[in-house]
């Protein structure tokens, strides 16, 4: 293996504060990331993935590999963007790899985020070295992706551990309705 | 596609699905022949010489949202009957914050700016005097940092800076009174480093 070309790769930045905004952008090229796309906020992402789904020639991408966006926005904050781009049918790449950039860090958020199908987060303040290494657990590290009654995302399970408790996951690949979908 | 079906041979409804992606990620960013698999040494030295290029900048950054936040504080003054809606503002303004100015090397930035943020935080119960001095007091706290340049925990000036807020919160939160607020704001100001 050599070092990462991340020269093919399109990141997509959604961070309000222009300042934070122009750091992750300049951050991300100078680590090599090959299209940087800065938008506001959600409402603006959103509307960039919606016009990628109906004509990625207007729009001027082909597709999104990696979205950083920002928690706490106005009108549209990271939550509702994630959820958009997990659950709506106008969503142009339901598994895109998501990483939250947030300056909370209690549990019952961090919960939330990963409940609702985030990959990464990167805590504020956040450094150069931070971003590099959720790039690299996102392109080294890809989980496989779950779908239940109650939630569509990234495994939970990051690690295959030995529980000291009991196994609360009671179906395996060969359980009656475990469906595995290769591609 | 890994699914069992039950005795009468009809394919029970499924509960979960896994899907299994090739990584696509993975073989648009290796390139050939040797390496680590990481992002470059290279790249990430460069990244991090451009952050402490733009932490130059931060300073002056920072001191144009202290001065809407003095706005906002002198309209929670003028207008005490839209205090809740301008303290949503200033609360906003304060998460910005306390997310920046570690990543920049002021930390007593973000530290104040969680202050600022704990305390702004929505509520029914009516916002007095005292709680927009001691808005105030964050200001100014905030604003001796920026004009000392004070990076860092800032040693001394920061320790004394950070306790004197702690203190007044602490105070305002078990007993009110007239004047804590100010005696944080003096005190604050006293520590100012002069340049």
């Amino acid at each position: 293996m050599e070092d990462y070309d991340l020269e093919r790769l399109t990141v997509l930045v959604v961070e309000d504060s222009l300042f934070i905004r122009s750091l992750i952008v300049s951050s991300l090229k100078l680590l090599g990331v090959g299209q940087v796309i800065p938008k506001e906020h959600g409402g603006e992402a959103i509307e960039l993935l919606k016009l990628i789904s109906i004509d990625p020639m207007l729009a001027g991408v082909q597709n999104i590999d990696v979205v950083f966006s920002n928690w706490e926005m106005r009108p549209v904050d990271g939550m509702m963007l994630l959820r958009w781009i997990r659950r709506h049918k106008e969503s142009p790449d339901r598994f895109v790899p998501f990483v939250m950039m947030t300056a909370y860090s209690d549990k019952d958020r961090v919960a939330k985020a990963r409940d609702m199908g985030v990959t990464e987060f990167v805590y504020k303040p956040f450094t150069v070295k931070a971003l590099a290494e959720r790039m690299q657990a996102i392109i080294e590290r890809p989980r496989q992706f779950v779908h239940t009654r109650t939630y569509f995302g990234p495994d939970r399970r990051r690690q295959q551990l030995f529980f000291d408790y009991e196994e609360r996951r009671e179906l395996t690949d060969k359980s009656p309705g475990v469906e595995i979908i290769y591609g | 596609m890994a699914n069992a079906r039950n005795s009468s041979g009809k394919k029970p409804p499924t509960i979960v699905r896994y899907y299994r992606f090739k990584n696509r990620l993975k073989e648009k960013t290796l390139g050939l022949g040797g390496g680590t698999g990481a992002v470059s040494d290279e790249a990430l030295r460069r990244a991090q010489e451009a952050l402490e290029s733009m932490a130059e900048d931060y300073p002056d950054w920072v001191n144009g949202l202290v001065t809407e936040l003095a706005n906002y504080h002198g309209r929670c003054v003028d207008t005490p009957e839209r205090r809740h809606e301008i303290f949503a503002e200033i609360h906003s303004i304060a998460h910005d914050m306390q997310g920046q100015g570690g990543t920049f090397g002021y930390p007593l930035i973000s530290s104040f700016a969680e202050s600022l943020h704990s305390f702004t935080v929505p509520t029914k119960n009516e916002i007095t005097d005292n709680m927009i001095e001691l808005v105030k007091a964050h200001i100014d706290a905030m604003r001796a940092v920026i004009r000392g340049r004070v990076s860092g925990d800032g040693g001394k000036i920061g320790a004394e800076l950070q306790g004197s807020l702690n203190e007044a919160i602490e105070r305002y939160k078990n007993r009110t009174t007239e004047d804590v607020a100010e005696q944080t704001y003096d005190y604050a100001f006293q520590q100012t480093p002069r340049e």
